[in-house]
């Protein structure tokens, strides 16, 4: 589909792919990171608040310094995946080493005295019962990711952003509005998805008030 | 067997939970751990499964120190039960039973198998299977810890105040499940309760601790309510322990009297004044009620059951049973029945008393 001299599909699976990759990839990384914080006390004092900071530097900023930091070319799609990375990463440490807090320590310790080794305990009782509290960061992540991914535009890379930037050179009202409409449905859709990924992975935190 | 020797705990920060405790819990047996808060009953327990390693001193399981055991297999052959049943949320009771099979290596629908052969072992209806746990009552969930404790077949059970968090009827009643079960499965039991009325009905044996792990005395319940070994214990096994004590006493030679009897739906039955204090008995020669000189029905008191045939019934079979029926009784004197609740005969409370007189006149003597 081409709309306002734009392959409107292109652009609709640039920006998908420059907001889903990194919002995962963050996710996986968060992981042993907020584990490391639920676990040491010591290391949850310096990650959390680095953490916070971290997401406190202003995304131009950071698409613009990552081509020296990694080396890539100035419009190349990567810079903004890490900077979306690392914000994911920022905002989801906190909600991992929260979500493993909040698994009741009944629970956790009838795992350990069942025989569970660490690694069993953490994949078949703690992760599971942190869904619920992962979703819900992993969401706020995902409409961050989604409206920070047309910032790239300023600087060339290509989303339902340009839309917005090209409109805006061209004096074209209608163009930004495509651009920002796009982007909210997508950022819509896959909150919704999450959501559904979040209640096909818990059926039993919906059991509470049932019979 | 499961043996403290000289255990000693002392935390990173320096609280010194257990100075020096030993004792030992028979095979086959309940051992009750009792004392007040923060005593050390819990860390004793998680001794026996390597959740807490002592800082001195062994405990040895089967006569293996469990300091050189894998603490994970350990743990897989041992039961534990915590309060609040610690069940997983996120796993339909089924599978919370099955777990342990699971991690012994079990397939999944063999486990599963298992698991509902054990729902059914304690009481459990098989329709809650596939419920989760937050669709169960708190004495449900009990259960269902009890039941995830025994899958995996372990000889072993550690039970840390498995029923507090239940009211006092479920508890009583998880009591008798867990007697019953006892009956049946001999298991050597570690048991913790700060409730010295739990630790006296289910205890095979008692050891009454005070704070810092001191053991004040390791006795079988009966002995610790006749001779308390010092003021601590008396007062930790509480005031009416005399009376509580003729729980523990036979009342075999009691004699039963003979009461006045009449049949539901027979003249005197429907209001007609028999004169006397009358039992009242159903078509199953049942006692239901008591008939006042008067003719007005009142309610029967405690029955006491003459013996229960092997179940687990409170009182049943002893002095205390008896004694409680004839003070219960409006009629002064209380209605007994045999295991299938059919009348036997009357206790009289004198009776109870000259009985009482008598076996103290031969300890004296
Ligand atoms: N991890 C720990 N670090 C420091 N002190 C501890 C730790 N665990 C327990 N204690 C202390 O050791 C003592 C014994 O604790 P424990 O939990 O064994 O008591 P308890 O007899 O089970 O008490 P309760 O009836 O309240 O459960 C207490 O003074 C407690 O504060
Ligand atoms: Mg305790």
């Amino acid at each position: 589909m081409r709309a306002f001299g734009y392959d409107i599909g292109q652009l609709v699976v640039a920006h998908v792919a420059l907001a889903v990759v990194p919002v995962l990839a963050g996710l996986l990384l968060a992981l042993p990171v907020g584990f490391w914080a639920h676990r040491s006390p010591a290391a949850r004092r310096v990650i959390v608040p680095l953490s916070g900071a971290l997401y406190t530097i202003p995304s131009l900023a950071l698409i613009v310094v990552m081509p020296i930091i990694l080396g890539t070319g100035i419009l190349s799609p990567v810079n903004v995946g890490v900077t979306l990375t690392i914000y994911t990463l920022a905002l989801l440490v906190r909600s991992v080493a929260e979500a493993l807090d909040a698994v009741p320590g009944t629970v956790t310790t009838a795992a350990v005295a069942m025989g569970y080794r660490s690694a069993g305990l953490l994949f078949a009782v703690q992760l599971p019962l942190a869904v619920p509290v992962l979703i819900a960061g992993l969401r706020v992540a995902s409409v961050s990711a989604f409206s920070l991914v047309t910032v790239g535009a300023l600087v060339g890379i290509d989303s339902l952003g340009t839309l917005m930037t090209s409109g805006f050179e061209q004096d074209y009202p209608q163009m930004v509005a495509a651009g920002i409409v796009g982007s909210l449905v997508l950022a819509f859709v896959f909150d919704a998805l999450w959501l559904g990924l979040g209640r096909v992975l818990t059926p039993w935190s919906r059991a509470r008030t049932g019979v | 067997m499961i043996e403290f020797r000289d255990v000693g705990k002392r935390f990173a920060d320096g609280t010194v939970a257990l100075e020096s405790l030993s004792f030992t819990a028979r095979d086959g047996e309940i051992t009750v751990l009792v004392g007040p808060s923060g005593c050390g009953k819990t860390t004793s327990l998680r001794m026996v499964n390597r959740m807490i390693d002592p800082t001195s001193g062994s405990v040895l399981l089967q006569g293996a120190d469990v300091a050189d055991a894998d603490p994970a297999l350990l743990r897989r052959g041992i039961g534990y039960v915590i309060q609040q049943a610690g069940l997983f949320p996120h796993r339909r009771v089924l599978d919370n039973v099955a777990t342990v099979p699971v991690l012994q290596g079990l397939s999944r629908r063999d486990a599963r198998a298992r698991a509902a052969e054990l729902l059914e072992r304690v009481g459990l209806d098989s329709a809650l299977a596939q419920r989760y746990p937050a669709q169960l009552s708190g004495g449900q969930q009990q259960r269902v810890g009890v039941a995830r404790a025994l899958a995996g077949d372990a000889p072993v059970l550690l039970m840390d105040e498995p029923f507090s968090a239940v009211d006092p009827v479920v508890r009583v009643e998880l009591q008798d499940e867990l007697l019953r079960l006892q009956a049946d499965l001999g298991k050597t039991i570690l048991f913790v309760t700060h409730d010295i009325d739990e630790a006296i009905r289910l205890g095979d044996r008692v050891a009454v601790l005070r704070v810092g792990g001191r053991l004040a005395q390791f006795a079988p319940p009966d002995e610790l309510l006749a001779h308390p070994a010092d003021e601590f214990v008396t007062g930790f096994v509480g005031r009416d322990r005399g009376y509580r004590r003729l729980g523990f006493v036979p009342a075999a030679s009691l004699a039963l009297v003979d009461l006045p009897t009449v049949r539901d739906g027979a003249d005197s039955g429907n209001g007609a004044a028999p004169g006397e204090w009358t039992v009242l008995l159903d078509g199953a020669d049942r006692p239901a009620a008591w008939l006042a000189p008067d003719g007005g029905r009142h309610d029967l008191g405690s029955v006491y059951v003459t013996d229960a045939g092997g179940a687990v019934q409170d009182g049943a079979g002893t002095l205390r049973g008896a004694l409680d029926a004839a003070l219960s009784s409006p009629a002064r004197c209380g209605v007994a029945v045999d295991a299938d609740g059919r009348y036997r005969g009357g206790v009289a409370a004198d009776d109870v008393l000259a009985l009482l007189e008598r076996d103290a006149g031969r300890a004296v003597r």
